[in-house]
C-alpha cells in the first residue's frame, strides 16, 4: 500500500492506484475529462497534469499509478495550473459557446473546469475561426442520442465505451487531426442496447440524450436514489425529478451490479413514470366510476374483506418486498386468501458490472427473486387462468401490469364474475370492471426494497409523495426529436403507495402487527421474521431516503 | 570519406544479391550468427551508433531494454516510414543497396532475439516496397532467412508491411499502432516499446539507415565504425541536402561536418548565385537556422549546444528570396495535417497556428499574433503531449518567429486587421449523411 | 514511365462485396504473417483497393466481416489514411507535394499550372474521369524537387514543361 503525499497531505492508497483516484482519496480534485474509473486510460485530453517531485516534466495524473514516497503538487503547483490553464485555453479554441442552448450546461465537465482553470490571459476570445462540422450539429444519430460535432472534445470516452463496455464497437473517430469526428459506420444508425450510456459519458453537450433535449435544466434536477423496474438485474439508478415530474433515470454507481451504466431499456422507462391516470379511489356505481375519498375507500374494502367467502390475490412481482410480505401476511395468512405472483419472460437483457462481468436477465420483473423469497407462490399466464377461472367472491389485483393476460378479454369475462377491487396506475382495462379502483403511484411516489436476480437486496426512495397529472406541451419546431414537454399542470392527486394502504387495511381490520408506520418498519419485522431477510440492515442497503441535489450525488464520471 | 552506406550507387544491378554478396555482403549476419547475441548488441553499442530516423537515441542500448526473461516472441520493426520533410535517405538505401537493410534487420532481430521482423514502409513508396520484397525473397532463397538460417539454429522471416499516408506513423508507437491494424495513435510512454511493443510484446523498432549501418559493424568492427566522427556521435551519415541548392541529393558524409561545408562545398552552394537566409538541420521538426549559424557542426551533440537538433538529418536549405512568415505557414500546414489528433494541445495548436499563419500571410496579421504563437508551442511542447509532434511544429514555429521576428512584424504593421472567415476543415471526403433533428 | 491508370469500381458494384477464392487465398496468406487477426486490416484495404479501386461500404464491410471486427472500427482506419480512397477516383490521382521544399522549388507553380490546365482544385476530378488533383504533404524525394505521385508512381524534378508532357501522354493513351 504506497503512501505518498499530495498537495501536502499525506494518504496510503491500494498499489496501483492511479494520481487521480488517489488525490481524491486525499480530497483534491483533479480534473479530467477522458479518465473514466471504468474506462481504459488514454491520457488524451492532457488536463490532469501534476508535478511530480524529481521528474522535470509535467505528468498526466490519470496514467501515473502511485508510488512510495511520491510527492506530487496539483492546486500547489504553479506549471501544473499554467499547464491546465492552457490545456482549457486550447479546448476553448473551438468550443462553441451553446450553453445557452446545451443541454449538458450545469453537469458539464468543461464548464465546471474552465470555472477553474480560466484567467483572463486567454486569447481565444469569441475567435470567428473556429472549425465546425456543418450537418453534425445537430443530428440524431440513434434512437436516443442526438451529436453535435462542433462540441466535442475529442477525449474518446464514447468510443471507448462502445469497444469496451457495451463492446459493439458501433462508434468510431473519422478523419484526423483537427477536423477528426465521431460518427458511426456509414453514417448508420447507432445500434447499441446501452446507446444513452454513450451520451452519459460525454463530458460535453457533443452527445445529449433525444428524451431529455431542451426539458429541464440540470440544477433543477433532485436525484433520488432508486432502483431500476426494467428487470430483474436491479441497476442502480437516480430518478431525476423536478416538481413532481421524473424527468429521467441517470446511473447511481454500483461497481457489483452496472458500474455507472444503464441500458436503453430501464432508462427509458423514466417518462412511463409520469402516467398517472388515476388519481383518486373510484367506485363503480350502477356501471358509472364515482370518485370517494380514502376514508370511505378504506371502509368499503375492509367491509368486503371480511365478508368475503373466498378470496384470491393477484400480486405482482414488480411490487416492492414490503409490499408483497403485507399482502402475503394480510391476505394470505389473515384472511386466508389465494395469492400468486404472475411472471411472464422478458426480453434478454444485459449489463456488464464494475468488474467487466456480463450479467443477464429474461425476467421483466425487479422483484422476482424477493416474491419467491418469501414463499409465493409464482404462476405464468396458463396459471393465472386457472386461478381466475376458478370461482371466488373476491379478487384483489394488486397491479394490473402483472400479467398481460389480466388486460385480454378473457380475463375480463372472468372478472366480471363476483368482485373485483383493482390498484393502478395508469389506465387498464380492469379498471372497467372493478368495483373499487384504488391509485396507486409509480415507483417515483413509492419506497421498499427489491430482490435483485443475484440475490441482493436494494432499497429505492420515494423522489416525490403525490403524483398530479402531467400534461404535455408540444414542443413545435423548437425539438423536433422530442415532441412534448410534461409539467405538472393540475393540483397533486391522491394516490397512495400500496404500502400505505395495505397497513392501513391492516388498521381496520384489527391486524395489530401489521399496522406499521414505514416501510422500514416493515422490513424491519421481514428481518425478524424472514429467514431470507435475517441480519439485513434497513441503513446499510444503500438509497439514502433524502433527496440529493444534482451536484451531491456521486460523481458519475 | 570512402562511401559505406551508399557504394552501391552507381553501380549496375546494384540492388541483387549478387552484387552484394560481390561486396562481401552477408558476412556481418554470418559473424553474427557465430556470436551470442548479446555479444552482438555490445558490438553495436561499442559502436556508439546513434538511431537515424531522428531521436538519435543509442542504438545498442535501446537493444539492450529487450528483458532477457521475457518468454517471447520478440519483434524488430525496420522504419521505413520516412516522411520527414527534408528527408529522402531511406529511399536512396533502398533504391541502390536494399540488402543491406536486409541484413541490417536480421542481425537485429539475432541480437534481440525476434524471430518475426517487419518493415514498416510509407504507403507512397510502392517501387521500394516492390525492391525490398524482391530483396527479401532474394535472400530468402540464398538461405539468409527463414528457417535455421546458415546451420545456425535461429529462424527468421521478415515481411514488408506498408502504411498508407500518415506521418505520424514514423513515430515508433503509432508505427505499432499502425502495425496492429489501428488507426496511428501514439501510445503513452511508458510502457516502452522494448518491454510492451507490437501485439503486448518486446520489440525494437530501428530506422533504415541505422539498421543499413549493422552489417558494416559487424564486418569492420565497433572501433572502425567509432573512428568516424567523434566520440558519442559516430560513423558516416547520409545527409539528405534539398531546397535552393544547387546540387540537392543524398551525401554521404562523416557525422561532425559542418553545415557549411555540406551546402556550400557538396551541394554547391545556394542556386542562382544567391544568399543563404535560412536552412533546416534536421527535417522541420528543428529549430530553424540562419546563415549566421551555418558553421554549426553536424552531429548530434553539436546541434544540440546549438540550440537545434540534427534529427534526420535532412537540410533545407532557404534563400534569401523566401518569406520566412509563409514558411511558417508551410511548416504549419504540414503538422496540422499530419497530426493524429489524440491530444488536446497538438490537435488544437497545430490548427490555431496554421490559422494565425495563414491570416499572416493574407494580410491580416494582429500585434498579438507572435506572442500567441509562441505560447501556443510553448503549451504544445515538453511532455505536453503524448508524443513529440507537439515538439515537431513547436520548434520550428517559435525558432522561426524568434529568429525573424522583424518579418513578423512588418506583416502585422503593413496588414489590415480585419477577421478572417473561416470555412469549415473536414479532408473527410467519405459520404456525409444531413438528416437533422 | 508507364503508369496504369485505375480502374474504380462503380458505386453499385461495391455496394455489397463478397471477397472472391482469389482474394480469400491472399487474405489467408497476409493472415499467417502476423499474431492477430486485426493486424492484416491495412494490408487486406490495400488488397481491395487494388481490385476494386477504391474503399466503399460494402468493401469495409467485408473486411470487416471476414477479420472480425466492427465495420465501425474498419472505417476509423479507413478514414485516418490518406492513400485509401474513399470515393472513385479518376483514372489518374495527381498527388502534388506541397511541403516546403518541393513548394520552393518550383511546385506552387505547379500547382496554379494544374489548377489552370484541368480546371479543377484539390480534392476535384476533371468532368471526364481522367485526372483528379490530390495536396499531399512530404513525398520524402525532396532533393528532385518539385514531385507529383501519379497513382503508384513518382515523377520527379518537374517542370510546367515536363509535367505538360506527361498528361499529354497519360491523356493519350484512353
Amino acid at each position: 500500500m504506497p503512501k505518498l503525499t499530495i498537495d501536502g497531505r499525506t494518504v496510503e492508497v491500494a498499489a496501483g492506484t492511479n494520481l487521480i483516484e488517489a488525490a481524491r482519496t486525499a480530497g483534491i480534485e483533479i480534473p479530467y475529462f477522458c479518465y473514466h474509473p471504468y474506462l481504459r486510460v488514454v491520457g488524451q485530453c492532457r488536463i490532469c497534469m501534476v508535478e511530480i517531485e524529481g521528474q522535470p516534466r509535467l505528468a498526466v495524473a490519470c496514467a501515473t499509478p502511485a508510488a512510495e514516497g511520491m510527492v506530487v503538487r496539483s492546486e500547489s503547483s504553479e506549471r501544473a495550473k499554467e499547464a491546465r490553464e492552457a490545456v482549457m485555453e486550447f479546448l476553448l479554441a473551438n468550443h462553441p459557446l451553446d450553453c445557452p442552448v446545451c443541454d449538458q450546461a450545469g453537469e458539464c465537465l468543461l464548464q465546471d473546469h474552465s470555472m477553474e482553470e480560466q484567467r483572463a490571459t486567454f486569447t481565444t476570445g469569441m475567435s470567428e475561426t473556429r472549425r465546425t462540422f456543418p450537418g453534425y450539429e445537430r443530428r440524431l444519430i440513434g434512437p436516443h442520442v442526438i451529436q453535435n460535432q462542433n462540441r466535442c472534445i475529442h477525449c474518446s470516452r464514447c468510443i471507448r465505451f462502445t469497444q469496451e463496455i457495451s463492446e459493439t464497437s458501433a462508434l468510431t473517430y473519422k478523419s484526423r487531426g483537427n477536423s477528426t469526428f465521431i460518427d458511426t459506420f456509414d453514417g448508420k444508425p447507432f445500434q447499441d442496447p446501452m446507446s444513452a450510456c454513450a451520451a452519459d459519458v460525454c463530458p460535453v453537450g457533443a452527445l445529449t440524450v433525444r428524451e431529455f433535449r431542451f426539458r429541464k435544466r440540470a440544477w433543477k434536477l433532485k436525484s433520488t436514489p432508486s432502483v431500476c423496474p426494467g428487470c430483474s438485474i436491479g441497476c442502480n439508478i437516480f430518478v431525476q425529478h423536478h416538481e413532481r415530474v421524473v424527468y429521467r433515470f441517470s446511473p447511481r454507481e454500483n461497481s457489483a451490479i452496472n458500474a455507472t451504466w444503464l441500458c436503453d431499456h430501464g432508462r427509458f422507462l423514466a417518462e412511463s413514470l409520469n402516467q398517472q391516470t388515476y388519481l383518486s379511489p373510484q367506485r363503480r356505481v350502477a356501471g358509472q366510476p364515482a370518485s370517494a375519498s380514502w376514508a370511505e375507500a378504506l371502509r368499503a374494502l375492509a367491509d368486503e374483506l371480511r365478508g368475503t367467502r373466498s378470496l384470491r390475490v393477484v400480486a405482482s412481482a414488480n411490487l416492492s418486498n414490503e409490499e408483497l410480505y403485507l399482502a402475503r401476511e394480510l391476505f394470505g395468512r389473515h384472511l386466508k386468501g389465494e395469492i400468486v405472483v404472475p411472471v411472464f419472460p422478458g426480453e434478454p437483457r444485459r449489463m456488464k458490472n464494475g468488474k467487466g462481468e456480463w450479467r443477464t436477465s429474461t425476467d421483466a420483473h425487479p422483484n422476482s427473486l424477493g416474491a419467491r423469497r418469501l414463499g409465493l407462490a409464482t404462476v405464468d399466464g396458463e396459471g393465472l387462468a386457472r386461478l381466475l377461472g376458478r370461482a371466488a367472491d373476491l379478487t384483489v389485483i394488486l397491479d394490473p401490469a402483472a400479467h398481460p393476460y389480466l388486460a385480454g378479454d378473457e380475463a375480463l369475462q372472468l372478472l366480471r364474475a363476483g368482485t373485483l377491487i383493482a390498484f393502478a396506475r395508469s389506465q387498464h382495462p380492469v379498471a372497467d370492471v372493478a368495483r373499487w379502483l384504488l391509485p396507486t403511484p409509480s415507483l417515483a411516489s413509492n419506497e421498499g426494497t427489491f430482490t435483485s436476480s443475484p440475490g441482493v437486496v436494494q432499497r429505492f426512495a420515494p423522489a416525490f409523495a403525490q403524483p398530479g397529472a402531467v400534461h404535455r406541451t408540444a414542443t413545435g419546431a423548437m425539438s423536433p426529436a422530442c415532441p412534448t414537454i410534461a409539467s405538472p399542470w393540475g393540483p397533486p392527486g391522491e394516490a397512495r403507495a400500496l404500502w400505505i394502504v395495505l397497513t392501513a387495511l391492516a388498521r381496520e381490520l384489527g391486524v395489530a402487527t401489521l399496522d406499521l408506520a414505514s416501510p422500514a418498519d416493515v422490513f424491519a419485522l421481514m428481518v425478524r421474521t424472514e429467514e431470507s431477510f435475517a441480519g439485513l440492515e434497513w441503513e446499510a442497503l444503500g438509497g439514502r431516503g433524502q433527496q440529493e441535489s444534482y451536484r451531491e450525488r456521486q460523481h458519475v464520471g | 570519406m570512402e562511401a559505406v552506406l551508399l557504394r552501391a550507387r552507381g553501380l549496375p544491378e546494384s540492388r541483387t544479391i549478387a552484387t552484394y554478396l560481390a561486396a562481401g555482403g552477408y558476412e556481418g549476419l554470418k559473424k553474427a550468427l557465430t556470436m551470442a547475441p548479446d555479444a552482438v548488441t555490445k558490438e553495436v553499442l561499442d559502436s556508439e551508433l546513434r538511431g537515424r530516423g531522428g531521436a538519435g537515441f543509442p542504438t545498442g542500448r535501446k537493444w539492450s531494454f529487450v528483458p532477457k526473461d521475457h518468454p517471447g516472441p520478440r519483434y524488430l520493426i525496420c522504419n521505413a516510414d520516412e516522411s520527414e520533410p527534408g528527408t529522402f535517405k531511406d529511399r536512396e538505401i533502398i533504391e541502390h543497396d536494399p540488402h543491406q537493410v536486409v541484413e541490417g534487420t536480421a542481425i537485429a532481430s539475432y541480437a534481440i532475439r525476434a524471430n518475426t521482423a517487419y518493415i514498416y514502409i510509407r504507403g507512397e513508396f510502392v517501387r521500394w516496397t516492390r525492391i525490398l520484397e524482391e530483396a527479401i525473397e532474394e535472400a530468402r532463397k540464398g538461405g539468409f532467412l527463414g528457417k535455421n538460417i546458415l546451420g545456425s539454429g535461429f529462424d527468421l522471416d521478415v515481411w514488408v508491411h506498408r502504411g498508407a499516408g500518415a506521418y505520424i506513423c514514423g513515430e515508433e508507437t503509432a508505427l505499432l499502432e499502425s502495425l496492429e491494424g489501428k488507426r496511428g495513435f501514439p501510445r503513452l510512454k511508458p510502457p516502452f516499446p522494448a518491454v510492451v511493443g507490437a501485439f503486448g510484446k518486446p520489440t525494437v523498432v530501428n530506422n533504415v539507415e541505422t539498421l543499413a549501418c549493422v552489417p558494416h559493424i559487424m564486418t569492420r568492427g565497433a572501433p572502425w565504425f567509432a573512428s568516424i566522427g567523434r566520440p558519442r556521435n559516430t560513423g558516416p551519415k547520409l545527409f539528405c541536402v534539398s531546397g535552393h541548392v544547387n546540387r540537392p541529393g543524398v551525401y554521404e558524409l562523416p557525422l561532425g561536418v559542418t553545415f557549411r561545408e555540406i551546402i556550400e562545398e557538396h551541394a554547391g552552394g545556394i542556386r542562382g548565385g544567391r544568399k543563404l537566409k535560412a536552412y533546416f538541420p534536421g527535417g522541420t521538426s528543428a529549430p530553424i537556422m540562419t546563415a549566421a549559424e551555418v558553421d554549426v557542426q553536424a552531429d548530434f551533440d553539436a546541434c544540440a549546444q546549438a540550440g537545434t537538433m540534427l534529427g534526420s538529418g535532412g537540410i533545407i536549405v532557404l534563400d534569401e528570396t523566401v518569406d520566412m512568415v509563409e514558411v511558417c505557414a508551410n511548416v504549419a500546414h504540414f503538422y496540422a495535417h499530419e497530426s493524429c489528433g489524440q491530444c488536446t494541445p497538438c490537435r488544437e495548436g497545430a490548427d490555431w497556428c496554421m490559422d494565425i499563419l495563414d491570416r499572416m500571410v493574407e494580410g491580416h496579421g494582429r500585434p498579438a499574433d507572435p506572442e500567441t504563437l509562441l505560447r501556443i508551442c510553448r503549451f504544445s511542447s515538453n511532455g505536453m503531449t503524448i508524443c513529440p509532434l507537439g515538439d515537431a511544429y513547436a520548434l520550428p514555429i517559435s525558432s522561426i518567429v524568434n529568429k525573424f521576428r522583424e518579418e513578423f512584424d512588418r506583416r502585422i504593421e503593413t496588414g489590415s486587421p480585419l477577421p478572417q472567415k473561416k470555412l469549415p476543415v473536414l479532408p473527410w471526403t467519405g459520404p456525409r449523411p444531413g438528416f437533422g433533428v | 514511365m508507364s503508369t496504369r491508370p485505375i480502374v474504380a469500381a462503380s458505386p453499385d458494384s461495391i455496394a455489397a462485396v463478397t471477397l472472391d477464392a482469389r482474394m480469400e487465398e491472399r487474405i489467408t496468406e497476409l493472415l499467417r504473417r502476423y499474431p492477430t487477426t486485426r493486424a492484416a486490416i491495412l494490408p487486406v484495404l490495400w488488397l481491395c483497393q487494388e481490385r476494386y479501386g477504391w474503399i466503399s461500404p460494402g468493401v469495409m464491410r467485408a473486411v470487416a466481416s471476414r477479420l472480425g471486427e466492427s465495420p465501425a472500427f474498419v472505417e476509423g482506419v479507413v478514414s485516418f489514411y490518406t492513400m485509401y480512397h474513399t470515393r472513385p477516383p479518376a483514372r489518374y490521382v495527381l498527388q502534388v507535394c506541397t511541403t516546403l521544399s518541393c513548394a520552393y522549388c518550383g511546385g506552387r507553380a505547379l500547382v496554379e499550372h494544374l489548377k489552370g490546365r484541368l480546371g479543377i482544385g484539390f480534392g476535384e476530378k476533371t468532368p471526364d474521369g481522367e485526372f483528379q488533383l490530390m495536396a499531399v504533404q512530404c513525398l520524402g524525394a525532396c532533393g528532385d524537387a518539385p514531385v507529383v505521385q501519379i497513382n503508384d508512381d513518382y515523377y520527379e524534378n518537374l517542370d510546367v514543361t515536363s509535367l505538360d508532357k506527361v498528361l499529354d501522354e497519360l491523356a493519350a493513351r484512353r
